[in-house]
């Protein structure tokens, strides 16, 4: 199989983003205007797909194992690989029930919220992602400075991210958490996954520090690909909670 | 082959022995409604079906565990028999098409006791911790016992007022569940005159054990004779009638009449007193005092007592009782 | 001193006073700060008791070589050879000691929840209220409850982290740090569900429901964070399962030449990390409801009591099966050796087992029948209860198609197979009843459902897990049980429990409700009560019998170091006790498992040194 470049698996790093960046946009459009909530649930679905396959590189699970060496790099690798994207599968859950939730409670209304501050803070997550992926194929590639400036990068933005829902939409918000049903659906939504983007800094953090002592090399990295790999699924998670809070419905009450 | 004709012979047997012991050692209620008719018909199909698989397992079971026992001595293994895919799939698929024809008369007695009659006698239940009351819209009258004409089916439009109750005649064999902030509806054709009782069937705080109430089936004619009686009845003085609904509606269950410390502010020279709220204010517990407190307690808790406690009465009692209530309080000094 | 503080437990429980403290510090401070009421304050005791847990894990030494990692440096697998009895209260990186700490705990949780239960049947065994009040009698009857339910989680942890990697080859789980944690996470997990008690207790049953537990005393915040602790434990736990049986097996072992059990093991641990997440959100959001207004299942906001229902069942019925597919799974396994037969349609168990777990997903409106749901969803779930029944068929006529023409002999483990067997058949056939909506408006919150579903806990799980005890002990100890006191034990707790789940489910036909302190003498079902209070002592007392044969033959047990049962599997290979890293020469899968029977047959061949 003939092994891509390294320009070439950035510059499609750079084509996922901009598919991404205008379903982004098409969503936002469509709920402005005729709001048919049967798109605006399709749109996540296809950025979610976008996402597994491209940056998550989900097939990887899929790859035939051969090797047999148990104690192999390579065997341990993929028994790790595993092991995350298992754990991925249960915290799904969690975000699955949420969402019932907010269908069962919410229905086709949704809260009271800045669309321009949802636009924004969902742009900031979305950059993010695309440069947590420059940092794991800067790894991949052993341009160590590249990895360096991208995870600082992708975590500052997750930073930003934080700070643009629980500094401010979560300040701003006519309502509390006691108010009203979307009120409380709103805080235990981005409360969760405030609280998964908050842990990925973390994971990243640990990451960049361990980077800059030159612990990772282009054949042995797991760290960072797990940290990469959680912070997608944190963003993924986003892009259904977008629309589900910000998009979907009509205004409640 | 013989040992096949042996199993299916004790099989049998041994279904309708298992079966005729069911039947005689009393496992129902008696029928008092026409619900309990279907009901207790599919009953009997789960019974037939429980003597049957039961014998058919356990007489195999035994059956192999007395004739293929290692005896003493005896060295070996057993039969190298692995499997037999058509075995597997007839057992696979009849369990299948008997599951389905089971599912599909479970259906049919669901709709049989789902009919609905449109004459029917409406009664609206309110459940509350730990008490039911039962008001009859058509006829303007209310009751602390539920009283019901025999043969006519009933229209039970129930709510509660607090937590999630549950509506169960043992004898009726219907039950539903009482949800907070919803009417739910329950109908019954009590079929036999006699008294019963409701016995609530979700777990509702402390007192659910005791949340049983009278159940009184009559005549038609004894029926009309109790709501005409109802309707003439005197009305009682206020103070009389605000007693019976502060027993009627729990409130004495959190608020003593003695000075007694309860969940509740005690009512005992309660009227006119200095009261001291939660948040830091007093005010004095005059007429206005008391009827916030009944319908909108959470705007005036009292310091030292929980907000959110209380029930929601706003919607279940009405101006008249309110005051009441009120009259009641008064007296307690 | 310091000895005392070198063992782990010790340590973990000093750490979590420590943080039980610092957290009702932090939020107590915080109130005062805010001119709020901060004397006993709810969510001071919930920061507390939720520090209280991580300090523990801490403490312990469990999160140790994941600070290391993460601070850049190397890791060892340290040699636990020369460690003693003390490893057991610590953490270990040995799946076998992490077993034999999950039976312990599993065993302990047991007692405390049965004595519980011989608690409240004593209250029982007379109308009116004798010696204890309602809510001390509703707080024991929810404890009960969750504390078996936990109780069970965490036996049936014990059993495939014990039985998993040796039925496979493998050296260890696949994460072994991981499955320490796991385990440790449990311990202060159960102390906080039990801390209930101190916290005025709690009135809602073990199902929670609001909003009755959104106005419950405190105790009920320790039992909703408790039950979510040990339920991240039950989802790593599942994780490492699953990793485990997928990437760990031996050469040649193929899908269809697992040990059986190993299949039960993976439907169950799919169930178990998907699905709990959803107790753990349902309990979140009341909690929430409680501490910050969340008005989810509150109708004075429009919230949805029913919602709870939906969110908290669609975990809790497949837990069911996460209880019950191991346990079957053992009697599986031990119906071949027994019988000395193979077992018979070995594929079709081995994916009826995963059948039952996906139709079990589709079947939790089942408990919500009479809940004021949408009635359109009565029948479907109706159809889907039933459908059950068919996979569960697969594994009856299997296994008697396993002990017919075998040549049966009955050890103690045996006699709980049997017991095993009968008793699911009981708890089995009493489900379509409860399946069929009309009937089931009757049955359900009677003690007719809480007959089936202790006929199909007790089969499905508390018989075939002293079976796997009794058979297994050797392995663990190089030691038999007393055959003598195992049957005694066997005689004291089966005939007993037949009586006292068939009472319960004619006294619940007759008008008996659930969780009631008290109950109507008028229903004559008084005597039925005192027959069941006496049966449940001799369970106790078949209970204690084990826990003494089980000290006494770790000490004086006749001495079992090899193939005692002439089992196939492979475990039995080497002797007893299990070497420490299992097997010091891989072996390679060359046979079917069960061809019990077939002349010449093997299953596993050890490897020479290459």
């Amino acid at each position: 199989m003939e092994h891509p470049s390294k320009s070439s698996t950035l510059q499609l790093g750079i084509f996922v983003l901009g598919a991404l960046a205008v379903l982004t946009a098409v969503e936002f459009t469509i709920a402005l205007t005729v709001n048919i909530w049967q798109v605006l649930a399709v749109i996540p679905m296809i950025k979610a797909g976008l996402v597994f396959y491209y940056y998550m590189h989900i097939y990887r699970l899929f790859q035939a194992d051969t090797e047999v060496d148990r104690e192999s790099f390579a065997y341990k690798l993929a028994t790790n690989r595993m092991g995350l994207w298992l754990f991925l599968i249960s915290d799904s859950f969690i975000f699955g029930g949420l969402m019932i939730s907010r269908i069962n409670l919410l229905g086709l209304t949704r809260p009271d919220l800045i669309q321009v501050l949802g636009l924004v803070v969902t742009s900031v997550l979305l950059i993010s992602s695309f440069f947590a992926n420059r940092a794991e194929v800067s790894m991949e590639y052993g341009d160590h400075k590249q990895f360096i400036l991208s995870t600082t990068l992708t975590m500052s933005l997750g930073i930003l991210f934080l700070v643009g829902v629980l500094g401010v939409e979560w300040r701003l918000a006519p309502f509390g958490p006691e108010t009203n049903l979307a009120g409380a659906v709103f805080y235990v939504m981005t409360g969760f996954h405030a609280f998964h983007v908050l842990t990925g800094v973390i994971f990243l953090a640990i990451v960049l520090r361990n980077g800059l002592r030159g612990l990772y090399t282009a054949e042995k990295h797991w760290a960072v690909e797990a940290s990469v790999v959680y912070w997608h699924f944190v963003d993924v998670v986003w892009f259904f909670f977008y629309p589900a809070l910000y998009l979907i419905g009509t205004l409640a009450k | 082959m013989k040992r096949y004709v042996i199993i299916f012979i004790l099989v049998i047997a041994s279904t309708f022995l298992i079966h005729a012991w069911l039947m005689s050692i009393g496992l129902f209620p008696i029928e008092a409604s026409a619900q309990s008719v279907a009901v207790d018909q599919l009953f009997h199909v789960h019974l037939w079906l429980i003597s049957f698989l039961f014998s058919l397992i356990m007489v195999t079971l035994v059956y192999s565990l007395i004739f293929f026992h290692r005896r003493k001595g005896e060295t070996g293994d057993g039969a190298y028999l692995t499997g037999n895919s058509t075995l597997e799939i007839t057992w696979t698929a009849i369990p299948l098409m008997a599951v389905l024809v089971l599912a599909y008369a479970g259906a049919r007695t669901l709709g049989a006791i789902q009919v609905i009659d449109p004459t029917a006698v409406q009664v609206k239940v309110t459940a509350g911790q730990w008490y039911w009351q039962y008001a009859y819209p058509d006829y303007g009258v209310t009751s602390t016992d539920l009283y019901l004409p025999v043969n006519l089916q009933i229209d039970l439009q129930m709510t509660s007022v607090d937590v999630i109750h549950s509506f169960w005649v043992p004898e009726f064999r219907v039950k539903q569940d009482i949800v907070p902030g919803r009417t739910v509806e329950l109908r019954v054709t009590p079929s036999l005159i006699g008294e019963y009782k409701v016995r609530c069937s979700e777990l509702c705080g402390l007192r659910h054990a005791y949340m049983e109430g009278l159940v009184e089936v009559v005549s038609q004619a004894n029926f009309e004779k109790w709501i005409a009686q109802q309707q003439s009845a005197a009305p009682p003085s206020p103070e009389l009638r605000g007693q019976q609904l502060a027993s009627s509606y729990g409130c004495v269950n959190c608020h003593s009449t003695d000075g007694s410390a309860k969940t509740g502010p005690t009512w005992l020279r309660l009227y006119n007193s200095s009261v001291k709220l939660s948040d830091g204010t007093t005010v004095t517990a005059d007429d206005n005092y008391l009827k916030t407190s009944i319908i909108n307690p959470n705007s005036q808790v009292v310091s030292g007592f929980s907000s959110n406690v209380m029930p929601d009465f706003s919607t279940v009692l009405d101006q008249t009782m309110v005051e009441s209530l009120v009259a009641y309080i008064k007296t307690l000094k | 001193m310091r000895k005392l503080y070198s063992i782990g437990l010790i340590r973990g429980l000093l750490w979590q006073i420590l943080g039980t403290a610092i957290g009702i510090g932090i939020l107590t401070g915080i109130r005062i700060l805010l001119h709020l009421p901060a004397w006993k304050a709810e969510s001071a005791f919930v920061l507390g008791a939720l520090l209280g847990a991580l300090f523990f894990v801490y403490g312990i030494g469990a999160v140790d070589d994941w600070i290391k990692v993460a601070g850049g440096k190397e890791v060892h697998e340290p040699d636990e050879s020369s460690w003693g009895s003390m490893r057991y209260f610590g953490v270990s990186l040995d799946h076998k000691v992490v077993g034999i700490q999950y039976l312990v705990l599993s065993l302990v949780l047991m007692v405390v929840g049965g004595s519980f239960a011989m608690t409240f049947r004593t209250e029982l065994a007379n109308t009116g209220m004798q010696f204890l009040t309602l809510m001390e009698y509703n707080t024991l009857m929810s404890l009960h409850g969750m504390v078996m339910i936990i109780g069970i989680l965490v036996g049936v942890g014990a059993f495939m982290n014990y039985l998993i990697p040796m039925m496979i080859g493998a050296r260890d789980m696949a994460f072994p740090r991981l499955n320490a944690f796991s385990f440790w996470l449990a311990v202060p997990a159960s102390i906080i569900l039990l801390s209930s008690m101190a916290l005025g207790g709690f009135d809602t049953g073990w199902t929670g429901y609001p909003p009755l537990s959104a106005r419950a005393p405190i105790g009920i915040q320790m039992f909703f964070l408790g039950v979510s602790l040990a339920g991240m434990g039950t989802i790593l736990s599942s994780l490492n399962i699953i990793t485990t049986a997928l990437r760990m097996r031996a050469r040649g072992m193929t899908g269809f030449r697992l040990p059986i059990f190993v299949w039960g093991a993976l439907a169950t641990s799919l169930i178990s990390l998907t699905a709990t997440q959803l107790i753990g959100l349902s309990f979140q959001m009341v909690m929430f409801q409680r501490l910050f207004g969340m008005g989810f299942f509150d109708p004075a906001k429009g919230g949805n009591p029913i919602l709870f229902q939906h969110l908290f069942w669609f975990y809790s019925h497949p837990a069911v099966y996460v209880f019950v597919l191991p346990g079957l799974g053992i009697i599986s396994e031990l119906l071949p050796v027994f019988a000395r037969k193979p077992l018979y349609g070995y594929k079709w168990v081995a994916l009826s087992s995963f059948g039952i777990a996906l139709i079990g997903f589709l079947v939790w409106g089942h408990h919500m029948f009479a809940s004021g749901m949408a009635q359109y969803l009565r029948v479907p779930f109706m159809y889907s209860t039933l459908l059950v029944a068919v996979p569960t068929g697969v594994k009856f006529f299997s296994w008697l198609g396993t002990l017919w023409r075998g040549k049966i002999v009955f050890p103690v483990p045996m006699l709980f197979v049997l017991a095993g067997i009968i008793v699911f058949l009981l708890g089995g056939l009493t489900g379509p009843p409860n399946a069929t909506v009309a009937t089931d408006l009757h049955l359900t919150d009677t003690y007719f459902i809480v007959g089936h579903f202790h006929d199909t806990m007790f089969g499905g799980y508390v018989f075939p897990f002293f079976a796997a005890i009794y058979y297994w002990f050797p392995k663990m100890t190089g030691r038999r049980m007393n055959e003598t006191l195992g049957k005694i034990h066997f005689w004291l707790m089966a005939p007993a429990f037949i009586v006292l789940s068939s009472m319960m489910m004619r006294t619940g036909l007759l008008g008996m409700r659930r969780r009631i302190a008290d109950y109507d003498p008028t229903l004559n079902i008084t005597n039925d009560h005192r027959v069941m209070t006496v049966a449940g002592f001799l369970v106790a007392l078949g209970i204690l019998v084990f826990i003494i044969n089980a000290f006494w033959s770790r000490r004086n047990g006749e001495i079992a170091t090899g193939n005692i049962w002439n089992s196939r599997s492979p475990e039995w290979q080497v002797p007893s006790p299990m070497p420490v890293h299992n097997y010091d020469k891989p072996f390679e899968v060359v046979g079917e498992p069960y061809d019990y029977g077939l002349p010449g047959s093997v299953y596993v061949k050890f490897m020479e040194e290459e």
